[in-house]
């Protein structure tokens, strides 16, 4: 319990920096939120209209101390600010209309990669040498080398445009609105099927290969030998003695995974035009619209941090030597 | 003083990536060498699929102020102006105005409104509606985007239909701001307390499309206004617009006939989208835009001498960069540096008179660089005539593909010539705030238009009042060049209405441009628009260019909006 209270301090810590980090980085970039106004107008607003337009976007010259406060402030209220690309829209709103498809999308598929992944480096160890362990590695290392906006177009344009079994734009069928429907449901995992599948195979290499790896090593440690002379059966060597152990680099990187979720993913979104976080990251880079960086970013390390901590908790779990 | 909505080329907005774009097109191709047959999804005939621009998502914003800001078709569809400047024709065409004219003293602009005109609610629109408009513009700075009440004293109602505006001295050119301005309803917007921020989700407009069929982020639809006054128009029942974050997937929609009206950068189109089907493809780029220029920091280095200036106008391969930068969509820019926008007013004749340096002759270019005293020393690159060396920092900004193609061009064409010059790319904020504050020796942008009068586009360029000292933020005017001369024709051609004196003043406007060459056109900006008329018919083609292409130029889009209409002989419906 200590271990997870140490931890939780640490985090805190961490989110503070990141959130001073978040609001002064921004403010240290060149050029300023009033050319990134001009800029979004396209150089349309007179120099009087700019003016105006700065007030109703909050923007002052107070000393970078009062802003620091007000920045807090609003931040403990959940106030994030308009955003400057989708104004008159707050950030809160455009950050909704894309959360739930980058969480449904993007976290369904890392879990899917990370369980498939973990479960065929464990296989591929144990019967090292086999088929699976000598075809399937190199395999999906040569899939995840590929350039992933080819991989995507590829699949995109074979199964999607060519084969016409999945659609091939959209999260859902234009014809429908989102509700709790089965219709809807069916619908937008239809539409999932195929970017998620872009993303496991882009990414199942990475965690095959470590998972193996890692399996290796275990599967030479003396307790495995001692566990198969008790005459244990394979099935409860292979996952009570072996995969937990091995598994525990694999949880952290899992973490990390999980965390960036909310980063989306912009090339999955580019080449499927599916809505996400990773296109609303990378408009608002583009138009240096600062309040909906900002809370992009705030949405970011909340999620890496918070994933981290869950990760803590798995490893109390999953290793003793933490109970302590 | 600085006035005018400059219709900054949408480049910005249509900017492909051109690899992505290539690599969509490249498996398009093969897939019709494949005989893939495609598959429709089904629509109603009556509906019309837009795009627009693109984006990933689509917030439900109506609010035609900030039109940047607002869902096509709000400027024009929903909130429709007084007037619409057709740019294929160069005429107005009264819209809510019947007519309009100056005063005898052009201190005075008289529109006539059209009767029985009703807003999509039922009650009637008339000249309250008109003043109140302008009235909330001028209450609200920040809506007020082309500074229009810089120029405006007052609006003010004679009767039901007829409509006053006074300006404080006497400025004909504000007649496009005026005319095209969108109209609001005075019973709904008297009520919304913050005008800047109102998202306007459910509009209450005079346009033809001005119900919401169904909003989602992904794709909308507006259906007609079954009170528009254009009797038997719409011919179309509903506008659908689907939200496509990329240049490729757009592509691929519009090919396989999934998009009947798009604005969009396809490289190579005549192989890639006209030849798949000639008889239903087309698209019309017209030079509409703002010609994007190379603007020289007058106040840089040896950049103030008018030689330098076109010495180096005279070494760019303006032919190449239109070829390779812009695909051969454009053409290289005159010296005058107006695009089609202005056929009206441009003079020909003034090329013969000193309006030559924008032809490629390098020769030319070395010898005016000898003259100024730029000269090749015992080094590579040419000096200052002190010995000491020169460098020349092209800017330009990140990712903008088809600028930076022009600016390697530029810097070859240079270096060519002696002059050590080197491209360098900034962040559009970085970049933006360089141009603004005169931190550059030469930059590659764009020039502002301002509707059909030379006077918004030349006050830019050559006017004193544009004129900030370096560190200042200016709006235009980044080469900081003014002239006296320039500032009495401007004042003439401000006050004049008659089209002849028009004519002359643009004239004697444009001898000033060529004279001192303060910037350095280089193509004037195409205007993007493709259609297929599979389904639906009345586009404006490459024989019969009633009306702009271009979907995104708002309120002109109406122009073309209104022909279209579903194909009637159906052929063979299936069930």
């Amino acid at each position: 319990m200590r271990y997870l209270l140490r931890r939780l301090g640490f985090y805190l810590l961490a989110l503070w920096v990141s959130l001073t980090l978040n609001f002064l980085i921004p403010r240290l970039a060149p050029g300023d939120p009033a050319s990134a106004l001009q800029a979004r107008f396209q150089g349309r607003l007179e120099p009087t209209a700019l003016e105006a337009m700065k007030e109703v976007f909050g923007y002052t010259d107070a000393p970078l101390w009062v802003q620091y406060f007000s920045y807090l402030k609003s931040l403990f209220q959940g106030e994030l600010g308009l955003s400057i690309a989708y104004f008159p829209a707050s950030v809160s709103e455009v950050i909704g209309s894309a959360l739930l498809w980058t969480m449904f999308l993007a976290g369904t598929s890392v879990i899917l990669s990370f369980t498939l992944g973990s479960l065929l480096g464990l296989v591929a160890a144990w019967k090292r040498g086999g088929v699976l362990d000598s075809v399937a590695p190199p395999a999906f290392i040569l899939l995840g080398a590929f350039p992933y906006f080819w991989l995507a177009m590829l699949l995109l344009f074979g199964l999607g445009f060519l084969g016409g079994w999945f659609p091939v734009r959209h999260a859902y069928s234009d014809h429908l609105t989102p509700s709790f429907t089965w219709e809807f449901i069916v619908s937008a995992v239809h539409h999932a099927i195929l970017p998620a599948l872009s993303i496991v195979l882009a990414s199942l290499g990475g965690w095959m290969l470590s998972m193996r790896n890692t399996m290796i090593g275990v599967l030479a440690e003396d307790y495995i030998t001692m566990a198969q002379a008790k005459g244990l059966s394979p099935f409860r060597v292979m996952f009570h003695y072996a995969a937990r152990n091995a598994l525990l680099p694999n949880i952290t990187g899992f973490g990390m995974a999980l965390g960036f979720v909310l980063s989306g993913s912009l090339l999955t979104e580019i080449v499927f035009s599916y809505p996400g976080q990773g296109y609303l990251l990378f408009q608002a880079v583009k138009s240096q619209d600062f309040p909906l960086m900002q809370g992009l970013f705030l949405a970011i390390t909340v999620a890496v941090l918070a994933a981290n901590w869950l990760v803590d908790i798995a490893y109390v779990f999953l290793d003793p030597r933490t109970r302590r | 003083m600085n006035f005018y909505r400059s219709f900054r080329t949408t480049l910005s907005r249509f900017r492909p990536s051109r690899t992505l774009a290539r690599a969509a097109f490249s498996l398009a191709c093969l897939s019709s060498a494949l005989g893939c047959s495609s598959r429709r999804v089904e629509l109603d005939p009556g509906v019309l699929v837009v795009l627009p621009s693109q984006s990933a998502t689509w917030i439900r914003n109506f609010n035609p102020f900030l039109s940047s800001q607002s869902r096509w078709p709000a400027v024009g569809g929903i909130y429709e102006p007084l007037l619409i400047y057709n740019a294929a024709t160069g005429d107005y065409v009264p819209w809510l105005a019947e007519s309009y004219e100056f005063s005898e003293d052009n201190l005075t602009l008289r529109f006539q409104l059209r009767k029985g005109v009703e807003w999509s609610d039922g009650k009637p629109f008339t000249a309250r509606d008109v003043i109140f408009t302008f009235e909330l513009v001028k209450k609200h700075k920040a809506l007020d985007q082309n500074a229009l009440w810089s120029k405006l004293r007052a609006v003010e109602q004679k009767g039901e239909h007829e409509v006053l505006v006074h300006f404080q001295e006497p400025f004909v050119p504000a007649l496009f701001f005026v005319g095209e301005s969108p109209i609001v309803a005075e019973h709904i917007w008297k009520d919304v307390s913050d005008p800047i921020t109102f998202r306007d989700e459910t509009p209450v407009g005079t346009g033809p499309f001005t119900e919401v069929g169904s909003f989602k982020t992904q794709v909308y639809e507006m259906r007609k206004n079954p009170r528009y006054w254009q009797k038997g128009k719409p011919k179309i029942d509903a506008l659908r617009v689907p939200a496509f974050p990329g240049n490729e997937q757009a592509s691929l929609a519009l090919l396989r006939g999934e998009i009947d009206w798009a604005a969009l950068f396809i490289p190579a189109i005549d192989r890639i989208f006209v030849e798949k089907n000639p008889e239903h493809h087309g698209y019309q780029f017209a030079r509409v835009e703002g010609t994007v220029m190379l603007y020289p920091n007058h106040l840089r280095g040896p950049l103030g001498d008018v030689r330098v200036r076109k010495a180096i106008s005279h070494a760019i391969d303006r032919e190449l960069i239109v070829r390779i930068a812009m695909q051969g969509y454009t053409e290289p820019a005159d010296a005058t540096g107006l695009s089609d926008l202005y056929a009206k007013y441009k003079d020909p004749t003034v090329l013969t008179e000193g309006g030559d340096f924008t032809i490629y002759d390098p020769e030319k270019a070395a010898r005016l660089l000898d003259e100024a005293g730029l000269r090749l020393g015992t080094g590579k690159f040419r000096t200052l005539p002190d010995g000491s060396p020169w460098n020349l920092d092209i800017s330009c900004v990140v990712g903008w593909s088809d600028w930076i193609i022009a600016g390697q061009i530029i810097t070859k064409n240079l270096r060519a010539l002696g002059i050590n010059a080197t491209l360098r790319t900034y962040d559009f904020g970085a970049y933006y705030q360089r141009l603004q504050t005169g931190d550059f020796d030469v930059a590659i942008s764009w020039s502002t238009t301002g509707g059909p009068s030379l006077y918004t586009y030349y006050q830019r360029q050559m006017s004193t009042e544009t004129v900030l000292p370096l560190g200042e933020s200016a709006a235009h005017n980044w080469q900081r060049f003014g002239s006296p001369e320039a500032d009495r024709l401007l004042a003439e051609l401000a006050r004049t209405s008659d089209f002849e004196e028009e004519k002359r003043l643009s004239r004697e406007l444009q001898l000033e441009f060529v004279r001192h060459a303060p910037a350095l056109p280089l193509f004037p900006g195409p205007a993007w628009g493709e259609y297929v008329s599979t389904r639906i018919t009345g586009f404006p083609t490459q024989e019969n260019p009633y009306a702009p292409l271009a979907p995104y130029r708002s309120p002109g889009f109406l122009l073309t909006l209104l022909e279209l209409q579903p194909r009637t002989a159906t052929p063979a419906k299936a069930q």
